[in-house]
């Protein structure tokens, strides 16, 4: 018990010491990304009565809330539920792993437990899909590389060890033994360390990258999208 | 196995690449998840389902191991962990490359309305297309029409002479069409408040656009004028990816419009010269302030919305639908102007699924037309756009792009369609009512419309005096070549017709020997016939001696052999026309060729 202990501390210090170094990382990356000179459009605004980059930029941030303004989401709908499942997913992985050591009574809150549990294993479900996806579709393969697969498989392991993980904190029969947490937050700490090196990383640059697009589509009058 | 080291080209694009970032491209090249989502949003995709090289990433990622294999952290450290390992290395990676960016995108943007990530794909591609260029590595057709429109100032090649002699052309035409000379096409005015732009298919291929327009400019009462200068409102540095081509070709445009004082550019309609001159030329050309600009589909609705202009819908009854230019719509935000225009020069307009910034793409976009070794894939990625259009029942399909009205064609004739493309300078000019237009207002009404109502017999009998016309061919001798017998007869009537003596051959070796023994003033050449195909024919007539100097007009079935021709080692023809063939254009043009042709050598 005292080893489990000892190691559970460690485990703790080590994912805050992962998020740390993820944070230093991602502040690098940023500082990398705007070194580069803006893309500017010096040229007059498209529509006049339609142009506003402003409202561009807006409407394509947040477009992955909107399914219905890009036709690839309104026509895979099926496919856009998993993608917020398996989002869902991390946010809730993500929580476990800190509430867990800030909070332990919360993430044993039934509740909570529930909520953030069934998440967890329907991002599993998600995830296993885009593993299935990933290695037959002949398009994925095509496009996939290492970084893709190791991703995938690594979070795909972490939403399972993560429902897992919240069923011990809930005190479920059978998931009684710390080590899981342990393993748990040591593969949390790894996973935060690798992100910033990974396409992981992409939900660093969604929001220039979304914004960008946006202001630019926007200027020119071509967003937000209008379908007649 | 070791792999090769890098060769001088790859080295130098790598160079390149560098000066080409900035945060929105290294936004576009980080950001994609390999989720494939924009796969099922392309046109090729859609098309070769079974091929997935199609996946826009997969052509995205080209550029992107290049970038991660130089730029990126994770990239230079273990290059095979991203794929950066699979970056081109050798001159043989880079042929297939050109055919990756060249032969399987249209640079629609499609694919980039379509990411959740917002990456840019189709300005990755043209990333790609720009750093192929700058070593060299493009097709024949896009290094033609770059050469020509670097050196000639416009990208088919047309002389300036050929330019001016066209707009005087039409403006003969035009004082025909109206029984007066007040419509002629001012050249180089100085203070007019309008510079037309135009594309050089206009020229070369449709000069009867110009007319139009210049019916059009007249009607509303404009003080206009057309350039000798920087009037090539397109420009190949889109398609080519060349940022130098790009800024040199609309800076002609935009000095020449600040030497004659003018002040507004209109550019009439094409879909990528609209978006390089009214915006990326901006960007490329480093020009200071914005020249004011506008579409020629904005000036003429304004026109009508302001009355200069009066129209009567009911001239144009068929049904008509509306392609989207990719360019207009997806880049430049520019698709409700041509509707309003549509529905006040149409009566029966039906709407195409989807359109407006998520129609397809023509298959002429990006340059595709000027790449022949591609048509086969070209046509065949059509097949969306052909069941967008059939599903319209349309009769006319109308669009604002020369591109696309070649794009289009193409797919009309492969996928027997049956129906027409049309431009909406052409549905306007059909349907203006000159005597209630603002140049007539305080006059007498003396000036016919151009396409007024056939006369009825009555009318024409007592039609007094009865004028003499002299056949437009009289004295002329035109060899006929075309292998399907109903075709050559129709084509040996309307010459005969217009007093042509006419000659007949159905191959191309008949051609050759005829045109030695006749001799012919012009000889009317089809492509496609079995044995020496016209292709074959029209070169072996340029490399002899005897036959190089005959003037060669194409009039073929198959719009899609344009560039094959173009890219041969010899002179062009000096006309080309697309089958079904109009007669009235087709005596017309062809007696302008003969004209042209002995005032060059007179």
């Amino acid at each position: 018990m005292h080893e489990s202990s000892s190691l559970l501390h460690t485990a703790e210090v080590v994912h805050w010491a992962a998020l740390i170094i993820m944070a230093v990382v991602y502040s690098l990356r940023l500082r990398w990304l705007f070194k580069f000179k803006p893309g500017a459009d010096k040229s007059a605004p498209g529509a006049p009565d339609r142009t506003d980059k402003e409202r561009g930029a807006f409407y394509s941030l947040f477009n992955v809330a909107m399914p219905w303004s890009m036709e690839s989401t309104r026509k895979g709908f099926a496919f856009y539920l998993t993608f917020v499942i398996f989002h869902l997913g991390v946010v809730a992985g993500i929580s476990l792993a800190f509430l867990s050591t800030i909070t332990p009574n919360l993430v044993a809150n039934p509740v909570f437990a529930w909520i953030c549990g069934s998440t967890l294993f329907l991002a599993f479900l998600v995830a296993l899909y885009r593993v299935f996806r990933r290695l037959f579709t002949p398009v994925m393969k095509l496009i996939s590389t290492p970084d893709d697969y190791f991703s995938l498989f690594m979070l795909t392991a972490w939403f399972g060890l993560g429902a897992v993980t919240q069923a011990h904190l809930a005190g479920v029969q059978g998931f009684e033994s710390v080590n899981i947490l342990v393993a748990y937050l040591f593969l949390t700490s790894f996973f935060l360390i690798y992100v910033p090196f990974s396409k992981i990383s992409h939900y660093l640059y969604y929001p220039f990258t979304r914004i960008w697009i946006g202001r630019a589509l926007g200027h020119r009058g071509s967003y937000p999208i209008v379908r007649g | 196995m070791k792999k090769p080291a890098k060769t001088h080209k790859i080295k130098m694009m790598e160079a390149q690449l560098a000066t080409k970032l900035n945060r929105q491209v290294v936004g576009s090249l980080v950001g994609c998840v390999h989720c494939g989502m924009c796969n099922d949003c392309c046109h090729y995709v859609l098309s070769h389902p079974d091929d997935p090289k199609m996946t826009p990433s997969y052509k995205a990622d080209q550029v992107r191991k290049l970038f991660k294999a130089n730029h990126d952290w994770t990239g230079s450290v273990f290059p095979w962990w991203v794929g950066a390992d699979k970056a081109a290395l050798t001159d043989d990676d880079l042929e297939e490359l050109k055919d990756i960016a060249f032969g399987t995108c249209t640079n629609c943007r499609r694919c980039t309305i379509n990411c959740p990530m917002g990456v840019d794909t189709a300005t990755l591609n043209r990333l790609m297309r720009g750093l192929l260029t700058n070593v060299g590595v493009m097709p024949e057709g896009v290094r033609v029409v770059s050469k020509d429109q670097w050196e000639l100032g416009n990208q088919m090649g047309v002389l300036k002479e050929d330019y001016i002699d066209t707009l005087e052309w039409m403006s003969e035409e035009l004082e025909e069409d109206l029984g007066h000379g007040e419509a002629e096409i001012p050249i180089d005015k100085a203070g007019a408040k309008i510079m037309y732009a135009i594309n050089p298919r206009e020229v070369k291929y449709d000069p009867r656009t110009i007319k139009e327009a210049a019916l059009i400019f007249w009607a509303a009462g404009e003080d206009w004028t057309m350039p000798t200068e920087g009037w090539d409102n397109t420009n190949f540095g889109l398609f080519s990816g060349d940022d130098g081509l790009g800024g040199a070709s609309a800076k002609r445009e935009y000095d020449k419009a600040r030497e004659l004082g003018v002040d507004k550019i209109v550019i009439s309609e094409c879909g990528h010269g609209y978006r390089s001159t009214r915006h990326e030329g901006v960007n490329w050309s480093g020009d200071a302030e914005p020249f004011p600009m506008e579409s020629s589909v904005m000036t003429m609705l304004r026109y009508i919305k302001e009355g200069k202009i009066v129209v009567d819908p009911s001239k144009n009854s068929q049904r008509v639908t509306f392609h989207d230019s990719c360019n207009n719509a997806r880049s430049c935000g520019f698709y409700e102007e041509p509707r309003e225009l549509l529905r006040l020069v149409t009566t029966d307009f039906q709407e195409m699924y989807p359109n407006r910034a998520e129609g397809f793409c023509c298959t002429g976009g990006g340059g595709a037309m000027s790449m022949s070794e591609y048509t086969p894939r070209r046509l065949k990625s059509g097949e969306i756009k052909a069941n967008q259009i059939r599903a319209t029942g349309a009769e006319v399909v109308v669009t604002s792009c020369h591109n696309c009205v070649d794009g289009l064609g193409d797919v009309i004739k492969h996928y027997e369609l049956g129906c027409e493309v049309k431009q909406l300078v052409d549905l306007v000019a059909n349907a203006l009512v000159l005597e209630e237009c603002a140049v007539m207002k305080g006059r007498p009404a003396t000036a016919a419309a151009p396409e007024a109502p056939a006369p009825t017999a009555e009318v024409e009998e007592a039609a007094a005096p009865v004028v003499a016309v002299e056949a437009p061919l009289a004295g002329r001798k035109i060899l006929v070549v075309d292998d399907e017998e109903d075709i050559r007869t129709f084509l040996v009537t309307v010459f005969e017709d217009a007093g042509a003596e006419v000659m007949e051959a159905s191959d191309g070796d008949e051609c050759i020997e005829k045109a030695k023994t006749y001799k012919p003033d012009i000889i009317s050449l089809d492509l496609s016939m079995p044995g020496k195909s016209g292709v074959d024919a029209f070169v072996e007539l340029r490399k002899t001696a005897e036959t190089e100097s005959i003037p060669v007009c194409v009039v073929t079935g198959h719009p899609e052999f344009r560039q094959v021709i173009y890219d041969r080692p010899v002179p062009p023809p000096e006309g080309y026309l697309n089958k079904p063939v109009d007669e009235d254009k087709l005596v017309a043009y062809v007696a302008h060729i003969v004209e042209t042709k002995e005032e060059k050598a007179n």
